[in-house]
């Protein structure tokens, strides 16, 4: 019972963790690239990273009314994040594409790392890139996908653990639990990009072992908390 | 999203420390009479629940001016949305664990956490904000005491679990109540905008303290309209006086902010309606 526990600790922690990676990866943009003066979607990595994980979480519940097999339930929570984040960031890039006018370009890098497209040609003066680049989808998508794989492992770890609780209740508890561990883990390497990041190319992406450190931290207390209110321990 | 802050402390006429009294004791004073007189007098009394709320929306409120105003790098919302996760992970655990003591524990777990998120984001993420630590501790608190106190006044109990006697529910709990219906979203985005936004509205450089608490106000006020709706359909817990009583806060709290900004502002003046073709030409 308690190694059970103890191992569900854990699972949440490695959640908590691949939250914070993943959001290292989303291209976010905040308040200038929604102006079209940076590249990313134009919103800020707590959104962002909210929307992929609650539908990750959406998908992952769904998928768990059919099936107890846990790599069914996590790679459905994954793709259901990595699918919301798709769609986000190419509507995006339709709006600046086809709304504001200005093509694709990072100011991070000369050349896309993906394409090998030049970029610096194609960067307005005074802005620091703008739309979405090649890379920073991919980036994107792969940020989600470690997302929505975290928030399903959280979820998952949490409806493990046996307890008397009435399902609807357990349901409901571990659900919000899941999206309280969810804005915890997309503020913290919110602070450590500084708000805005381009993916996995721009150099602020190097940050991302601190923000690894601080989540594994938090996210362990965290955990022993929601375990022990679950009624685990 | 703005980035927000000039760099440096914020001025402020109300000492901090007067604030966290304010927040701290004030909450727990609403969460335990709401809890206390709704079985002494009735489910009427569940507007002090909100009450207390408000008292933990001003103080969390004034703890993100302060700490906001050195410029976070990613906007304000982002620390009291931090802040609701915090709380609700701390309030899970404290109401379930605690029994009639859960407030307190939930209040002295939140603190916990945001003192070590605080500590990370000094150290390991180098952000270098001298009351960094204090107020992530002081807004992680005031997320518990707010999450805690809008539960109250919604469903009239802050006890976790439904009390059953020979089988039947005599009273709902936090569980089922708030967190099963999903009253609990209402709650976190709520509070969540009523701690965050007064400072993100009023931020720049003619940014006051009164101002901004008196928004504080307001959008507590809001907050604790909502809650006293849920209570209106919830069976423990009585919506009428929590509506009347929000409504009133907020006029007085609104008439405040509007005073502050014709106070602030250069000028106000009002600009007609748009003019029509004919007078264009």
């Amino acid at each position: 019972m308690i190694t059970a526990d103890f191992l569900n600790i854990i699972l949440i922690t490695l959640g908590g963790i691949l939250i914070s990676m993943g959001v290292h990866l989303i291209p976010v943009g905040g308040a200038p690239a929604a102006m079209a003066q940076a590249t990313g979607v134009g919103t800020g990595t707590v959104q962002l990273a909210a929307g992929a994980g609650l539908t990750g979480l959406v998908t992952a519940g769904f998928m768990m009314n059919v099936t107890d097999s846990m790599a069914l339930i996590l790679a459905s929570g994954t793709v259901g994040a990595m699918i919301m984040i798709s769609v986000t960031m190419l509507v995006g890039q339709w709006i600046y594409v086809y709304g504001v006018g200005c093509p694709a370009a990072s100011a991070k890098v000369k050349y896309d790392p993906i394409t090998k497209d030049r970029q610096d040609l194609y960067v307005s003066q005074g802005t620091e890139g703008h739309g979405i680049p090649t890379a920073s989808f991919i980036s994107g998508v792969i940020g989600a996908a470690l997302g929505g794989l975290g928030g399903s492992l959280i979820y998952y770890a949490l409806l493990s653990i046996e307890n008397g609780l009435p399902e609807a209740d357990f349901v409901g508890i571990a659900s919000i639990f899941a999206i309280g561990l969810f804005f915890v883990n997309a503020v913290i390497p919110s602070y450590n990009i500084g708000g805005t990041i381009e993916g996995f190319h721009d150099p602020k992406f190097k940050r991302f072992p601190k923000a690894v450190i601080a989540s594994f931290v938090a996210t362990f207390l965290a955990a022993i908390m929601g375990v022990v209110a679950i009624g685990g321990m | 999203m703005s980035v927000g802050g000039g760099g440096g402390g914020a001025h402020a006429a109300i000492p901090q420390n007067n604030l966290i009294a304010f927040g701290v004791i004030g909450g727990l004073i609403g969460i335990y009479a709401a809890y206390f007189l709704t079985d002494i007098i009735g489910p009427s009394m569940s507007f002090l629940g909100a009450l207390g709320a408000l008292c933990g929306i001003v103080w969390g409120a004034a703890a993100v001016r302060r700490v906001a105003n050195y410029g976070l790098g990613t906007g304000v919302p982002s620390i009291g949305m931090l802040a609701l996760g915090i709380g609700i992970i701390a309030a899970t655990f404290g109401l379930a664990v605690g029994g009639i003591a859960g407030p307190v524990i939930a209040v002295i777990f939140a603190s916990l956490i945001g003192l070590v998120v605080g500590i990370l984001a000094n150290k390991v993420l180098n952000m270098g904000i001298p009351i960094m630590v204090q107020s992530m501790t002081e807004i992680a608190a005031a997320g518990a005491i707010t999450i805690i106190g809008l539960s109250t006044s919604m469903i009239g109990t802050f006890m976790f679990f439904d009390e059953v006697v020979n089988g039947v529910v005599v009273a709902q709990g936090v569980a089922t109540g708030v967190m099963t219906t999903g009253y609990i979203a209402v709650i976190f985005i709520a509070g969540g905008l009523a701690i965050l936004h007064p400072y993100n509205a009023n931020l720049g450089p003619d940014e006051k303290q009164d101002r901004t608490l008196a928004c504080a106000f307001e959008k507590g006020a809001i907050a604790m309209i909502t809650a006293g709706i849920v209570a209106t359909i919830t069976p423990f817990a009585s919506g009428s006086l929590t509506i009347l009583i929000g409504v009133a806060i907020w006029y007085i709290s609104f008439s405040g902010f509007y005073k502050r900004v014709k106070r602030d502002a250069y000028r106000v003046t009002g600009t007609g309606l748009l003019p029509s073709k004919e007078e264009l030409e």
